[in-house]
């Protein structure tokens, strides 16, 4: 766990944070405030993990992973989860040529290295299911053929938290499945402001003998500010962040509590923990560090852990609420009882 | 003939029971048109009911229920008549024998012998006896189980934050701390500028956040991370300096801060 390859990671450490902040400064031409996301997303594509993003619609969602694909280099594929969506149209499929009388496999949007998959939760479970696990295998079989998916390979999910109606919610095998579940706010008021001035200059694009209005997606710039070598760079710089024994100690010590707490009935798993010190890895990087510090813990226990607890009908009835109960359990690290 | 059979057995073991203690002759076959029992009298010994009738070829089947209001035997033939009013006659007799319990001639029920209640002292004694268990039951489960949830109080009573924080800042100084030791000294730690600084009712993230930017919390923290985290730990960690504020913390002080 605790790998110090500083002199090898010193220049690579040099690289990933000007990487880092060229990504987020080209994110930020388009995409107003959202800094919290776009760290998440960050975090997501450095160390592997993917990603839930819960938010009513209209928060920039897919215009924000449409201009990170765009920043890095990546190919991106956006898929509308809707309830009739099969797991070929995700997946791929053989299709028979007529010329030539075979099968022919003809790849579907999941080959791709940044996948968007909007609304998840309004295809069925076989569809959820093929996607997910191809998120954790990272390959998929066509016919009798199994082809691996690119890399990187992430999956940015999205969920609107209302309109639950014809929807199959996640059960909370699959969100394990997510290394990150992030619930989107609205924007401050001077964010909104701001979008909406920039929203306001956007003008009118000629096309053909006629004319369009623009939008943000029609004023991203093409040209990535990152390679995808430089990606590489940065996933090896975060494999070389220093997790102390401490660390791994406060990890432990929040996960079990989760396990413990009187109010939650199914506490995170130790995919959890694993996920905790992957994404803390990929925080302390981002913010200059070569080492992870309980302020990373602090700030990712929400995102990494809140789905992975399932809390009791007892605790529901009397309004606790998850993120309550993580708040106790962060209050409580280090001592010697659940609410000391 | 069967009629012949059944009286013929009736004759030799007549059925019998007590005075006002109901008897039952069942399935009995009797000849001629159907039968039911003559009107009461108030002076009849006897007093019968027809329960079910049924046919029985050219006869009839009964179930027939009495029960005698005097001792002796009777016959049960001589308090039926047919339906049809056809005069009674072919019929074998139906001996009862009713007998008394009573000796003869006595008609009050015997009186009641006085007895010794088994229990000591009678009956309101024993009331008095179990009132005053009753309370001392009571009074038992009462203390004994305050005691022992005193007891259990004190023994499951989480420890104060300075009761935590003394032994681990005292090992730290003497450099033997464990390594789980040292994450319990680093988040107490956190937990002690938490109260100090009032900030209970911030999320843990923004309450992290702030402690590591105020001047003196977050530079003493900023250190203690350095010296827990880093993968080259400065050597010249002063941890007498750095742990100094917490040797002697103060709860009162903490706690007045914290309700502030």
């Amino acid at each position: 766990m605790s790998q110090s390859a500083l002199p090898v990671a010193k220049q690579t450490f040099a690289d990933t944070e000007k990487f880092i902040r060229d990504v987020r400064e080209r994110v930020a031409t388009v995409v107003v405030g959202q800094d919290v996301v776009v760290e998440r997303l960050l975090i997501a594509l450095f160390s592997g993990g993917h990603l839930l993003l819960q938010g009513v619609p209209g928060l920039a969602k897919t215009l924000l992973v449409s201009v990170l694909s765009k920043s890095v280099d990546l190919d991106f594929a956006r898929i509308q989860f809707t309830i009739d969506l099969l797991p070929s149209d995700i997946l791929g499929s053989e299709v028979l040529d007529q010329r030539t009388n075979e099968f022919r496999v003809r790849k579907g949007p999941i080959f791709t290295n940044l996948l968007l998959a909007d609304e998840i939760n309004r295809a069925a479970p076989k569809v959820q299911g093929a996607l997910l696990e191809a998120m954790q295998e990272r390959k998929v079989t066509i016919g009798n053929e199994t082809f691996r998916l690119p890399a990187p390979f992430l999956v940015i999910a999205t969920q609107n938290p209302v309109e639950q109606a014809g929807t199959f919610e996640l059960p909370e095998a699959q969100l394990d499945r997510f290394m990150l579940v992030h619930r989107l706010e609205y924007p401050s008021i001077e964010d909104e402001r701001e979008i909406l001035s920039r929203n306001a200059a956007l003008g009118i694009q000629r096309q053909d003998r006629g004319a369009i209005v623009q939008t943000e997606f029609d004023v991203l710039e093409k040209r990535p500010v990152g390679s995808s070598e430089e990606l590489v760079r940065a996933m090896e710089a975060v494999h070389h962040v220093h997790v102390s024994e401490t660390f791994v100690e406060h990890v432990v010590d929040l996960v079990d509590r989760s396990r413990h707490h009187p109010a939650v009935e199914l506490g995170c798993s130790p995919r959890a923990g694993i996920s905790l010190i992957k994404a803390s890895r990929a925080r302390a990087l981002m913010h200059g560090r070569h080492y992870a510090i309980p302020e990373d813990l602090f700030a990712l226990a929400e995102d990494v852990m809140l789905h992975r607890m399932r809390l009791k009908y007892e605790a529901i009835a009397e309004g606790v609420t998850g993120r309550a109960v993580l708040q106790e359990l962060l209050r409580s690290l280090g001592g010697s009882g659940a609410g000391a | 003939m069967i009629a012949l059979l059944l009286a013929l057995l009736l004759q030799t073991a007549p059925p019998q029971t007590n005075i006002g203690v109901p008897g039952r002759i069942m399935q009995l076959v009797l000849p001629g048109t159907e039968l039911e029992p003559l009107p009461l009298d108030v002076n009849s010994p006897i007093v019968l009911r027809v329960l079910a009738t049924w046919p029985h070829g050219t006869e009839l089947r009964y179930d027939l229920e009495y029960y005698g209001l005097e001792a002796g035997s009777f016959d049960l033939a001589k308090y039926l008549k047919h339906k049809d009013g056809t005069p009674v006659e072919g019929l074998p007799p139906i001996p009862v024998e009713v007998s008394s319990l009573l000796p003869e001639g006595q008609v009050q029920p015997n009186a009641l012998e006085p007895t010794a209640l088994p229990r000591l002292g009678g009956y309101q004694k024993t009331l008095i006896g179990l009132g005053i268990a009753w309370v001392l039951g009571l009074a038992a489960i009462l203390l004994v189980g305050r005691r022992r949830s005193h007891v259990e109080r004190d023994r499951v009573r989480p420890r104060t934050l300075a009761e935590e924080l003394r032994p681990l800042v005292q090992a730290a100084l003497e450099g033997r701390l464990a390594r789980s030791d040292r994450a319990r000294l680093e988040l107490r730690l956190v937990e002690y500028w938490r109260r100090k600084l009032a900030l209970q009712d911030k999320p843990a993230q923004e309450m992290i956040m702030q402690l590591r930017a105020h001047p003196e919390a977050g530079a003493l923290l900023r250190s203690l991370e350095e010296w827990l985290h880093r993968p080259d730990p400065p050597q010249d960690v002063d941890l007498a300096r750095l742990l100094a504020p917490y040797e002697k913390v103060d709860m009162a002080e903490l706690e007045s801060a914290a309700r502030a």
